[in-house]
């Protein structure tokens, strides 16, 4: 089944079984294995990647379903020039350490400013309930998501 | 309870809200004085003179994190790279009298099946080399691998998977670690359970118990943990012209892990490469190998690179998990709460095969009776076999078991005698070089000053009252 | 995940059509989370997925003259922010919002979750209390009944193989009815309910008017405590009242031992739970 999405900006298009997950189209038939398989049932997040705007665990999406979408995967989050906000805080606080939770953490991240550019810690957990870390504690992914929202709004006001 | 004056709750949002990244944080560290060595300063000035204490890094890794192009294991890929998926076993306990792979041989996709029988020296283990790599012809307990199957697709190897045939003759288990004790119980390896044992002993402590105004008695359990390592176990294995294998491996000892290899595949270790590559974390989990000697003898029958990653449920039920601990805690004090004899007895939960035991009783055993000044002390540990999933190394190594036991008891008897329960540490704790359990002098002690300076910053004083 | 086939029908009649055609091998497909769960791990006689989640029929928030109506296929992030439902049924997206974590949410469905049927399924207390009412469509045309009739036992409703749910509706009168839902999970987040308890009553010069009581994860479906209620319909709510109905409500649940909490924790909870929601649905009602 041939399955066409526009995946960070680009259209790409594989064909696959009916029964290929997103998750599973993304890593093995587009090489973009930033979203990863920690589970395999929508429990830990590291597969989670935005589709049409709103954050989902791939690996409880169809790919046929995800057909004409677009979706954003980490590969996505920095431009050609730059990082990210996110990125940039994640890396200065220290905020990963194996580093296996960081793209879907930084997707569910990036979904949640996108909507709520001025979170509240309890905003923040709430939307990173979905990712699980078995690292860091969460404490400094919340510290440099609160601090890349502060960022992202002098960014904004500054100029 | 009168409420705290210090809301915790309020505070960790404050501190997660205002908190700037370490790079723009003053350094504490005095930088007037320039660093000559040798150091001769008291000894924890030198601490925070070395170049390294009190600087600022950042991790080399977390650009590459943030951009998700971190590789791990799963996301390599080789041409022409199979799938290898394991066939675990339906009994805690039980002999095979037969496997038949010739149906899931015939099966889509498969190019090699492999069975326990075909591992040139089927055993290997940090102490003891009691663990087989495909366990032939007994089983014992439900993650042992019987059997494994290489292919073109994960579903494929996982059909392929339902088409072997296995016949069991189930044996008598054990599962409770103090029945696995006992002389009548089911045995799992050999003629007893019990695989290592360790003893402590200093002053006497039957006397010291005689003799103690109080004497506190319980027994605490704790319980398996799994380690959940947001990566699964994952390994590639490869074969060259030359007759070498590398593996890619999710493995954290990769040295150890060459050793089991050259033994397990009866190869020279000059043949065998392991890769260690980034970890999505391990937590002791991955201090072993796993499938690795399965996967090179795939790759080597199928003349194909072949890969394997655990499915999570493989995680729980096959990955090492942390040894569950059975503790019976005999305590006797004088009427001021200072211990003045511990009697300790720890039955480890072995599970199938012995890993990493002989560390986790040794920690465990000597760590047992806390950090306190124990004059007679009496620890008998011991670690049994029972048909459960195998313990092994994780972080703590038995040292969180004891601290749930030693220090449950402590609260316990300051309760029993009216003690403020930080008073009662007080006044047990080591100081500098104080005698540890098996009498090593204990040096950059600081455990009544970060316990007062703690108990300060918590509002201790102000939360009892 | 086994080989499948998946086919997306051109509409709601279409789906049908192909059910009806397919029989057992065939399984309509909404969010997917608890069904590509089950696919990966237990696909049973499952061949074909018929994708329902984008048919225009399922979908849509609106208020008419009858009432509130939700397509069956709307998200419960969708419901979560979404002004009519955030004005008119608060405590619906109270209990949307403590399903599972945020990604679950983008995909699952409230359709979705009514059909699959747990006895702790979120919304459904909430839902339960404001007298909805679902359709269900299938190939003998739409038939229309009280939530409560929708569920038979764990996992199992009143649909046929061939039948789809199509809609929820809330009706008019109980639009901004005093409500309070609440859920007692071992987590914040990504939590099955122990319990959950929904409430929605008035006042009428300083007596309970209809008041209304639902359970979850306490008996084999959501359940109304219909004793309770009639306990409490017509009194001047006190502390001890409210305390009183609590405790009738218990008797009428069967809660499980299983190994998140034993039967006993899970009374004291429905009752310490019943009389939050019944204590809040007052305090708003007493506001107005």
């Amino acid at each position: 089944m041939l399955v066409e999405i526009n995946v960070n900006g680009e259209p790409k298009s594989a064909d696959v079984p009916p029964e290929t997950t997103l998750l599973k189209m993304l890593r093995e038939d587009l090489g973009l294995t930033g979203a990863k398989l920690g589970c395999d049932v929508g429990d830990c997040g590291t597969c989670t990647v935005i589709v049409d705007g709103v954050s989902v665990n791939s690996c409880l999406m169809m790919a046929a379903r995800a057909n004409g979408s677009n979706v954003t995967t980490i590969e996505g989050l920095a431009n050609a020039n730059e990082l990210h906000p996110l990125q940039e805080k994640f890396e200065e606080h220290g905020a990963l350490q194996c580093g296996f939770c960081g793209p879907g953490m930084l997707i569910s991240a990036k979904s949640l400013l996108d909507r709520n550019p001025e979170p509240t810690v309890f905003e923040v957990r709430d939307a990173l309930a979905g990712n699980l870390c078995r690292c860091t504690g969460y404490t400094k992914i919340i510290e440099a998501v609160m601090d890349a929202g502060r960022e992202m709004r002098s960014g904004q006001s500054g100029a | 309870m009168a409420t705290r004056t210090k809301d915790i709750r309020t505070d960790t949002e404050e501190l997660l809200t205002e908190a700037k990244a370490p790079s723009q944080q003053p350094l504490t560290v005095p930088t007037d004085k320039p660093v000559a060595y040798p150091l001769d300063l008291p000894e924890g000035e030198a601490r925070l003179r070395t170049p390294a204490v009190g600087q600022r890094a950042s991790r080399p890794d977390g650009r590459l994190h943030g951009l998700g192009q971190t590789q791990y294991i799963d996301d390599i890929t080789f041409p022409h790279m199979l799938h290898a998926k394991i066939l675990r076993s339906e009994y805690p306990h039980a002999k095979i009298l037969s496997i038949d792979t010739s149906e899931a041989e015939k099966m889509p996709g498969v190019l090699a099946t492999l069975t326990g029988d075909e591992i040139p020296e089927n055993s290997f283990g940090p102490t003891f080399q009691d663990q087989p790599v495909l366990a032939y012809p007994i089983v014992r307990h439900r993650g042992d691998g019987v059997a494994a199957v290489a292919a073109v697709t994960e579903q494929q190897a996982t059909d392929a998977l339902e088409k072997i045939k296995v016949e069991y003759e189930p044996l008598p288990h054990v599962f409770d670690p103090l029945e696995a004790l006992e002389d009548d119980s089911p045995k799992v390896h050999g003629d007893t359970n019990i695989y290592t044992s360790k003893t402590i002993k200093k002053g006497d402590v039957e006397k010291a118990l005689k003799e103690s105004e109080h004497v506190f008695h319980r027994q605490f359990r704790t319980q398996m943990v799994e380690h959940v390592p947001l990566e699964p176990h994952a390994s590639i294995a490869s074969w060259d012209g030359n007759g070498r294998v590398t593996l890619w491996t999710s493995l954290g000892r990769i040295t150890l892990g060459r050793e089991d290899l050259a033994r397990t595949l009866k190869m020279p270790q000059s043949k065998i490469r392991l890769i260690g590559t980034v970890v999505g974390g391990n937590f002791g989990g991955k201090n072993e190998i796993t499938n690795e000697p399965i996967l090179a003898l795939l790759s080597k029958k199928a003349a194909r690179p072949v890969k394997s990653v655990f499915t999570r449920g493989d995680e729980f039920i096959s990955s090492t998990i942390r040894h569950p601990f059975t503790m019976d805690y005999t305590t006797g004090v004088d009427s001021d709460g200072k211990i003045l004899a511990r009697k300790i007895r720890l039955v480890l939960d072995g599970g199938a095969y012995c890993s990493w035991t002989g560390t986790t009783i040794g920690k465990g055993s000597i760590l047992a009776p806390g950090p306190y000044n124990i004059d007679n002390i009496l620890v008998e540990a011991f670690a049994v076999y029972t048909n459960k999933t195998t313990t092994g190394a994780m972080r703590g190594f038995g040292a969180p078991q004891v601290c749930f036991a030693y220090e449950s008891q402590m609260d316990d008897i300051a309760d029993a005698l009216g003690i403020d329960p930080l008073e009662i540490r007080l006044r047990n704790g080591f100081s500098e070089n104080s005698l540890s359990p098996t009498s090593q002098t204990l040096q950059s002690v600081a455990l009544k000053e970060s316990l007062t300076q703690a108990a300060e910053r918590f509002g201790w004083k102000e939360w009892q009252e | 995940m086994r080989a499948l086939d998946y086919i997306v029908p051109e509409s709601a009649a279409a789906a049908v059509a192909l059910l009806n055609e397919h029989g057992e091998t065939a399984c309509p497909l909404a969010g997917g989370t608890d069904l590509v769960v089950d696919l990966k791990h237990s696909p049973g006689n499952v061949q074909v997925l018929v994708d329902v989640s984008g048919l225009e029929e399922f979908h849509g928030i609106e208020e008419t003259e009858r009432g509130l109506r939700i397509g069956s296929m709307v998200t419960y992030g969708e419901i979560m922010e979404n002004p009519i439902c955030i004005e008119k049924i608060p405590e619906v997206v109270a209990a949307s919002h403590t399903v599972g974590a945020v990604q679950t949410r983008n995909l699952g469905t409230i359709g979705g979750n009514l059909v699959t049927c747990v006895p702790s399924a979120d919304s459904a207390p909430a839902l339960m209390v404001l007298d909805a009412e679902v359709t269900v469509t299938g190939t003998d045309g739409d038939r229309c009944m009280p939530i409560e009739d929708f569920f038979v036992g764990p996992r199992k409703t009143i649909l046929e193989p061939h039948e789809l749910l199509a809609d929820i509706w809330i009706p008019k009168k109980m639009l901004g009815k005093p409500s309070s839902f609440s859920k007692f999970g071992l987590r914040k987040g990504q939590a099955l309910a122990l319990v959950n308890v929904a409430a929605a009553l008035e006042l009428d010069k300083g007596k309970i008017l209809e008041p209304r009581i639902a359970l979850g994860a306490v008996a084999p479906t959501p359940i109304r405590a219909l004793k309770a209620e009639a306990f409490l319909a017509g009194k001047k709510p006190t502390a001890e009242l409210i305390d009183e109905a609590a405790q009738i409500a218990v008797t009428e649940t069967k809660p499980i031992d299983d190994f998140r909490a034993s039967a006993n924790y899970r009374r004291q909870l429905i009752r310490r739970l019943t009389q939050r929601v019944l204590t809040r649905s007052l305090e708003i009602a007493a506001e107005r």
